[in-house]
């Protein structure tokens, strides 16, 4: 990773990796983080503790709720839960986020440009 | 709202202590799980909980970052958990005061009457005596002379509380420590024509006041169209323009663009119309708003006959000026009194002096702060609005007690709902914050139904203090700062009268109360504890409605005395017909003419008996004083050689009814060239010549002598309350210098309201120009008492309302009491008691009760009857008619009050008695 070009993920991307993460169910925190490392083969989470302040500002938003609850191994853990704000968050942001991308690819992939 | 609500529904801890706990333990798990992970990787314990730590990151950083977003979240949530509650609480409150629609009507109506009393009072007093003129920084104004004498007017001896034109300038240019100091005055009545060239142009009779130049500029108002007065109105000679108040712009000129420039005819004078005033602009007169200003050296041309402006010897300007600032009013008072003497000392007549003198150092020269304006109707209004204020607080607090103990009753009858919530888990404070939320919803309601019944009050109060043709004009409107006041007077009463039946109703115990109220015997032993305060509750409003029947008794019978009270003339079957023979250009032989003509002609009006004139009239405001010299007697104190005085016509007192006690009436045959005679009344008579026969000796008045052919007993002719003062009568004919505008005495045989057209009719046909008003006298007296009545009649009004109000206080209570007592009541009968012996039982109970109220009212009474003493007429401090009427009147309403429940307490039988258990 340490020769790979340092692409921040910007706060607004967590967000929306923790909703997707959200988004087949109730996860706790460990849930979430282990989720976002499998699905983009450690890519993109710097420091794995970066993902608590975002969720707990998701669930100040409403976009999450979360619940104390028993984990797989019997411990109690807290359990976020998409709400509706946030599943509808989910779908503007994800449209928006792929617009986003594909402008900004398809500008990285450009030709030279033309002289008029 | 899921994991907040189940911590709360098991009383799970909440708050930043499990903000804390819940981000160490979410932070814990997650290493926890990363370290089991790595280790089943194959990692050892050691490696792996420090590469969890270190994939991690900065463990401090997040976890403060987490801590203040979960303290966020803590206070939003705890603000929208308040709010809810609030609304669940009003909205429950709403729903259990409407399932009760009679006892929430009857709260609502006592509390409105309550406040709305208290706020309509607290509006006339607003008007009155608090709220500044609508002028810039109003709190630098200070007046100076009397602020009450608005339309003051003496010529003789300088006076202090009103001042001549010349020493007004005097102290205007000379004063240092005002930036400036202004004059105005009063206006007789003027006839103004606002379209003269009209072909019979209206007449209307406007309030006018003459105002120096600097009028405006002192009070910084400027114009709102056109312009104000500047110093080309203070050249003398004046110059004829007038600035008119908006409100006059709109009713009279019709909010004409266009009016500026116009002229008006003031007197016949043409003036010029050259601006109008802010709206809300009402001059330094409160209670009287001011529609024009003249400049005051404009007089002479406006009142043709009298030049006031010259003349050292005629008081009547007011002043008030602006403090320069950082001078404070003892400084002003200091220079400007001391100017003020020293300009009228300085050009007074020797005779003058020592009595200029004399009374300024009786009476210092007034300066005062000047915010609130003058006012004639303050003076004399300030007691009245005291003993209304404080007859009203009575009523509130009365209103509040009845309150508390209906509230007391219904949360007593809830006790059983109250124990089943708290059994069920309901805290106390959430409870005792529901039923103050029902006193808020109860008070706010009362609150607004308070506004409607002050805003109707105001009114009535209004048109009941100024009953007859002069209506007082005063601005009390219900504002802002009123709704503020009724606000804080609702929520301080719903405070009194909620607080103590919650903390009550929630201070149960919980068995007794879910056992079923305790058994019947058990209440004969407790059922005073949750009910004592009821009772004295009773007892507090009983003690309160003596202290108002006392006070109302007083006010009663003082009104009472003035209206029976032998004012020395026969006031019954008397009109007087003002007649503007000034006006009408009469003056000297025409005037005599014209008065002897007036009275032929309405003598011979039927049912009219006799006719006679006289300039001051009766209780018309009016008044003169005259200096005599009596050979014989030897003055002592200056003031000693005045009286009162009037030129009168023929046959003046046998018209008036008035009794002579020797010698003759005065007649027509005292005419001019006549030998010079007068009627002196008993007081001067007493005065000086004691007991010796004033009868054909002789006084003189300005060295012309006159021989005492009358002594007449004392007339009040002016004033109800004031002392008989020394009097002295003469012919018209007789006395220089008795021009002016003068008044019929006609007697007749009836009311003399019906002969009112017929006289007006004879009078006109004389000359239209004379525009005469027949007024009876009894009811100018009442005019002149107006005040006295309209206290007489508010506080019968309020002494009633809490009569009534203490009357349902007591029944509430004696009917909850024996609804309680069923049981034992039936035990009683069972064990033989006479039915007779129950109802007496209550009664005295009862009567035990307000006796107890009486004793703690009677006192207070005595001691607020103080506060009344400067209102009261012919009677004592300790009037025995109006105690001894007090107690008869509440003992009685206590017996009816109590008699239906006790009645109903003797017909309880043991079978009853034992199914309502």
């Amino acid at each position: 990773m340490a020769d790979t070009l340092d692409v921040n993920l910007t706060r607004g991307t967590l967000d929306l990796l923790i909703l997707k993460a959200l988004s087949w169910g109730p996860r706790h925190g460990y849930g979430v983080v282990e989720w976002i490392e499998s699905a983009t083969d450690d890519a993109l989470l710097v420091g794995e503790g970066t993902l608590y302040p975002a969720l707990h500002r998701l669930e100040r938003a409403g976009h999450v709720e979360a619940e104390w609850g028993l984990s797989e191994n019997n411990r109690q853990a807290k359990f976020y839960r998409l709400s509706a704000t946030g599943r509808r968050r989910l779908h503007s942001g994800s449209a928006s986020w792929h617009q986003f991308v594909e402008a900004a690819s398809r500008a990285l992939r450009s030709a030279a440009p033309q002289e008029a | 709202m899921s994991d907040r609500f189940w911590r709360r529904a098991f009383r799970l801890e909440t708050g930043p202590k499990r903000v804390e706990r819940d981000v160490n333990q979410e932070i814990a798990f997650h290493l926890e799980m990363r370290t089991r992970k790595l280790v089943a990787a194959g990692f050892t314990p050691d490696a792996a909980r420090a590469a969890a730590l270190a994939d991690f990151g900065d463990i401090p950083g997040i976890r403060n970052e987490c801590l203040s977003i979960g303290r966020d979240r803590e206070r939003a949530m705890k603000i929208s958990d308040l709010w809810t509650n609030a609304r669940q609480d009003v909205a429950y409150a709403v729903r259990s005061l409407r399932k009760q629609p009679a006892f929430t009507a009857v709260v609502l109506l006592i509390l409105a009457i309550g406040i709305g009393a208290n706020t309509a009072t607290f509006a006339l007093i607003d008007a009155l005596m608090l709220r500044p003129l609508p002028v810039p920084h109003a709190e630098q104004l200070v007046t100076v002379g009397d602020p009450s004498q608005t339309g003051s007017m003496s010529s003789g001896t300088p006076s202090t509380d009103v001042v001549s034109y010349p020493a007004f300038a005097d102290v205007r240019d000379h004063v240092t420590t005002l930036s400036g100091l202004y004059a105005s005055a009063g206006t007789s009545s003027l006839d103004v024509r606002v379209a003269p060239s009209a072909p019979d142009p209206a007449v209307t009779h406007p309030r006018a006041r003459y105002v120096s130049g600097n009028f405006f500029a002192v009070l910084q108002v400027h114009a709102a169209m056109g312009r104000t007065f500047g110093e080309a109105e203070d050249v003398a000679g004046g110059s004829p323009v007038v600035v008119i108040s908006h409100a006059y712009w709109q009713r009279e000129l019709d909010g004409e663009q266009s009016v500026i420039g116009r002229q008006i005819s003031i007197n016949g004078v043409m003036l010029i119309i050259v601006g109008v005033t802010p709206e809300g602009f009402t001059g330094d007169v409160i209670g009287a708003s001011t529609d024009l200003w003249i400049p005051l050296l404009m007089q002479p041309q406006v009142t043709r006959y009298a030049n006031w402006v010259d003349d050292r010897n005629v008081s009547w300007l007011l002043m008030m000026g602006r403090l320069k600032p950082g001078v404070t009013l003892a400084q002003a008072r200091g220079e400007v009194s001391s100017l003020e003497l020293h300009s009228i000392l300085d050009h007074a007549a020797p005779d003058d002096r020592p009595i200029v003198e004399a009374s300024v150092r009786e009476t210092q020269i007034r300066i005062e702060p000047g915010a609130r304006g003058f006012s004639y109707y303050r003076s004399t209004y300030a007691r009245a609005l005291v003993i209304l204020m404080a007859a009203v607080v009575l009523v509130v607090l009365v209103v509040c007690a009845n309150v508390a103990n209906l509230m007391l009753a219904r949360s007593a009858a809830r006790s059983r709902e109250i124990s089943v919530r708290m059994a069920l888990g309901a805290g106390r404070s959430r409870l005792v914050r529901q039923l103050l939320t029902e006193c808020l919803v109860l008070g706010a309601a009362a609150g607004a139904l308070g506004l409607l019944v002050a805003t109707w009050a105001v009114r009535m109060l209004l048109r009941i203090a100024s009953q007859g043709p002069t209506p007082i004009p005063l601005d009390a409107h219900i504002d802002g700062r009123m709704m503020a006041y009724t606000g804080a007077v609702s929520l301080i009463t719903m405070a009194i009268f909620g607080v103590l039946p919650a903390l009550r109703a929630t201070r149960l115990d919980l068995a007794t109360t879910l056992r079923g109220q305790g058994r019947a015997l058990n209440a004969l032993g407790s059922h005073t504890g949750g009910f004592g305060i009821g009772k004295w509750l009773v007892a507090l409003q009983v003690a309160l409605s003596t202290v108002l029947l006392i006070g109302t008794g007083m006010l009663v019978h003082s009104a009472r005395q003035m209206a029976t009270v032998n004012l020395g003339m026969d006031r019954d079957n008397l009109a007087v017909v003002s007649v503007e023979a000034r006006k009408a250009g009469y003056s000297g032989p025409r005037l005599e003419a014209l008065m002897r003509d007036l009275v032929a002609r309405v003598e011979r009006v039927p049912g009219v008996t006799a006719v006679t004139y006289s300039k001051n009239g009766l209780f018309s405001g009016s008044e003169g004083a005259t200096g005599i010299r009596v050979p014989g007697y030897e003055i002592r104190v200056d003031s000693e050689k005045y009286v009162t005085f009037d030129a009168v016509g023929p046959g003046y007192f046998h018209a008036i009814g008035a009794q002579l006690l020797r010698g003759r009436d005065l007649s027509d045959a005292d005419r001019r060239g006549a030998a010079r005679v007068a009627v002196i009344n008993e007081t001067a008579a007493r005065f000086y010549f004691g007991d010796t026969n004033p009868i054909s000796r002789s006084f003189t008045r300005h060295d012309t002598a006159f021989t005492i052919v009358g002594v007449v007993r004392d007339v009040e002719e002016q004033d109800v309350r004031a002392a008989p003062v020394r009097r002295a009568y003469f012919t018209m004919s007789q006395l220089a210098g008795s021009d002016g505008s003068y008044v019929l005495e006609v007697r007749t045989t009836g009311n003399p309201s019906n002969s009112a057209k017929p006289i007006r009719e004879a009078v006109l046909a004389v000359d239209r120009a004379l525009t005469p008003e027949v007024d009876p006298v009894n009811s100018l007296i009442r005019q002149s008492t107006a005040q006295d009545w309209l206290v007489v009649q508010i506080v019968t009004f309020f002494g009633a309302l809490a009569l009534v109000l203490a009357a349902l206080g007591l029944y509430g209570v004696m009917a909850y009491s024996t609804t309680r007592r069923t049981g034992e009541f039936g035990i009683r009968a069972a064990l033989g008691a006479a039915p007779g012996a129950v109802t007496r039982m209550i009664l005295r109970e009862a009567l035990t009760l307000t006796a107890l109220g009486v004793a703690i009212g009677l006192p207070a009474g005595l001691a607020a009857a103080r506060l009344t003493r400067g209102q009261l007429f012919d009677v004592q401090l300790v009037d025995p008619i109006s105690l001894i009427t007090a107690v008869v009147v509440l003992v009685a309403t206590a017996a009816v009050a109590s008699y239906l429940p006790a009645r109903r307490a003797a017909r309880v039988g043991p079978l009853e008695a034992l199914r309502a258990e």
